[in-house]
């Protein structure tokens, strides 16, 4: 025979409860460690996420192998080869970032999270930490998994010396991406709707406003383009228009990051407005 | 003690809960009645911070619950069964609720074990049965050892054991000085372990009052078989006692069983059957809502 602790009737809900005023910031900003230890635990226990990193693995070091013995036509190393599957690897963390929030309101779990951590910016802090601390190390682990592949395919190490910034780079673009996910996952709330609608903008709008905007102002209105450029990667289909008004790397993470920004505020201003189930 | 206070909300034009306010009692199991789509999902739902209200507020001993310094270990709710990950077992659904209140994770193997789910907490929650999800929702609201229990049908899907099981539990945490308020449209089963009722129609408030006050407005009716009946109606003409006839009984209201039993014996009518019937608390509550049910059988 069990039984529930009730509590005792005496001390009352006042016991628990001592303050009549509205929670002070500090006083929230508090609760984001058991948030981000809760955001730990559900990622941790979902196949998606092993799904994300196995794929990333796989694809990441199929793409650099093909890169290796396909390319023919310049002199390729492991040490530039290692970060050119990051798109793909951003790609992933974008969706991981996605489904942190989408898998969250569509099961009904988001209502739980809320009910219990009534200050909904905690939340929306928690899963952006988790989702970018999810990101890097999907990148992390991407571009292992694209430098062994690159060595299965016969490639030398190369100059070696500028790799580590490079992965620096290749960090903050999945970093900034998986927060975009996250942010576009908070407005949209729907799985599909926001994975199809995040992808048909990074590999189909973008192509189609390079082309038909001026290089001038299309590099402000790619956000992923401009994520991408960060990797100091050429691109085959850059005209000379576009090299002429090129921007240096932190210029370009400078706008990546500010797409991010926006996509993640405007999702915490949605998640405090709207009602959890809807 | 919960006050709520003008509690309205409003999609569009339609008004789901209208200036609602009561108050709930600690030690006390209260009902929460009312045909479909009279508010009460969205109250309890503004109860908990889910559902901004357009007007007025609920407060927790007089603090409102955005202001709980620990929600969780103040109020548990469940609002929806259902409101879990499939792929993520009982256990580990637990254990991010705890952390997420702070909870020690040891208290996830304790609440298993008392909604009897410590078998299964390893099991993925896509595969439980509404019954056993119950259970876990339940389980998620107790991990915080609350005062008070907010429970949204919580009895849907659960078997008749499981229902005098949850009857059990909730009617001991309230004997223990802990709040419950439980919607729910089996209203025969409430009546078996609530203490208070609040009945809804159309968003606003019918009553909220004593199970007890309610059920003693009940008519009762004495129904009565006799070959004489002839004879006996006419003595219960003569002293004004309303008689409607039923087949070959007689239903006799404003009188009790044993001023019947004695007019007969006194005018010399043979009983064949004297019971007495009351209206069900059901019947009851049917009839307070009966104007403003959204969706009503024909």
């Amino acid at each position: 025979m069990t039984t529930i602790t009730a509590p005792d009737p005496s001390p009352s809900l006042s016991s628990v409860t001592t303050a009549s005023h509205p929670r002070p910031w500090r006083r929230e900003l508090r609760a984001l460690p058991n948030a981000l230890s809760s955001e730990r635990i559900k990622l941790s226990t979902v196949r998606t996420t092993k799904v994300l990193f196995l794929l990333t693995i796989v694809i990441d070091s199929i793409a650099a192998s093909a890169t290796a013995k396909l390319v023919t036509d310049e002199v390729l190393t492991v040490s530039k080869v290692f970060v050119y599957p990051a798109v793909f690897t951003a790609v992933f963390a974008a969706i991981s970032g996605i489904l942190m929030f989408t898998s969250e309101a569509q099961h009904g779990t988001l209502a739980v999270t809320l009910a219990a951590q009534p200050a909904r910016w905690v939340v929306a802090a928690a899963k952006a930490l988790a989702a970018i601390a999810v990101a890097v190390t999907l990148g992390a682990v991407g571009m292992v998994a694209a430098a062994v592949g690159a060595a299965l395919g016969g490639l030398a190490l190369g100059n070696a010396s500028a790799m580590v910034a490079t992965a620096g780079w290749a960090l903050l673009y999945t970093g900034t991406a998986a927060a975009i996910g996250l942010g576009v996952g908070m407005i949209a709330r729907h799985s599909a709707g926001a994975i199809s609608g995040l992808l048909v903008w990074w590999f189909v709008a973008e192509n189609l406003l390079r082309t038909f905007t001026p290089p001038s102002i299309g590099r402000f209105l790619l956000p992923f383009d401009a994520g991408y450029r960060t990797l100091g990667v050429g691109s085959k289909f850059d005209t000379p228009e576009i090299l002429a008004v090129a921007l240096r790397g932190p210029q370009y993470a400078l706008i990546f990051a500010t797409y991010a920004v926006l996509a993640l505020a405007a999702g915490t201003i949605l998640l405090n407005r709207r009602d959890a189930n809807s | 003690m919960i006050t709520i206070t003008g509690l309205t909300k409003r999609y569009g034009d339609r008004v789901a809960v209208d200036d609602l306010s009561f108050e709930l009692a600690a030690g006390h199991v209260t009902g929460f009645v009312g045909p479909n789509g009279a508010g009460k999902s969205t109250t309890m739902r503004m109860m908990v911070g889910l559902t901004r209200p357009d007007q007025g507020e609920v407060r927790y001993h007089d603090i409102a619950y955005a202001d709980l310094e620990r929600p969780a270990r103040t109020v548990g709710a469940v609002l929806d069964a259902q409101c879990m990950h499939p792929g993520r077992s009982a256990r580990n659904h637990l254990r991010a609720m705890a952390a997420l209140s702070g909870i020690d994770a040891r208290r996830v193997d304790e609440v298993l074990t008392e909604v009897g789910l410590d078998t299964a907490a390893d099991q993925r929650a896509g595969g439980f049965s509404l019954g056993m999800r119950q259970r876990l929702a339940l389980a998620g609201a107790l991990l915080g050892e609350p005062q008070v229990l907010l429970l949204d049908e919580p009895s849907n899907g659960l078997d008749p054991d499981g229902i005098r099981w949850l009857r059990n539990h909730l009617s001991a945490f309230a004997h223990r000085g802990g709040t419950v308020f439980v919607s729910s449209h089996l209203i025969s089963e409430l009546a078996m372990f609530a203490d208070d009722l609040v009945v809804v129609g159309n968003g606003r408030l019918i009553a909220a009052e004593p199970l007890a006050a309610i059920t003693a407005r009940t008519e009762t009716t004495v129904v009565v078989r006799t070959p004489q009946a002839d004879q006996l109606i006419a003595v219960l003409t003569q002293r004004r006692l309303a008689v409607r006839t039923a087949g070959d009984r007689l239903h006799l209201t404003g009188t009790t069983m044993a001023e019947v039993s004695q007019l007969a014996f006194d005018h010399g009518v043979r009983l064949v059957e004297l019971t007495e019937t009351s209206r069900s608390l059901e019947d009851s509550l049917l009839d307070m809502t009966k104007s403003s049910a959204e969706f009503a059988s024909a």
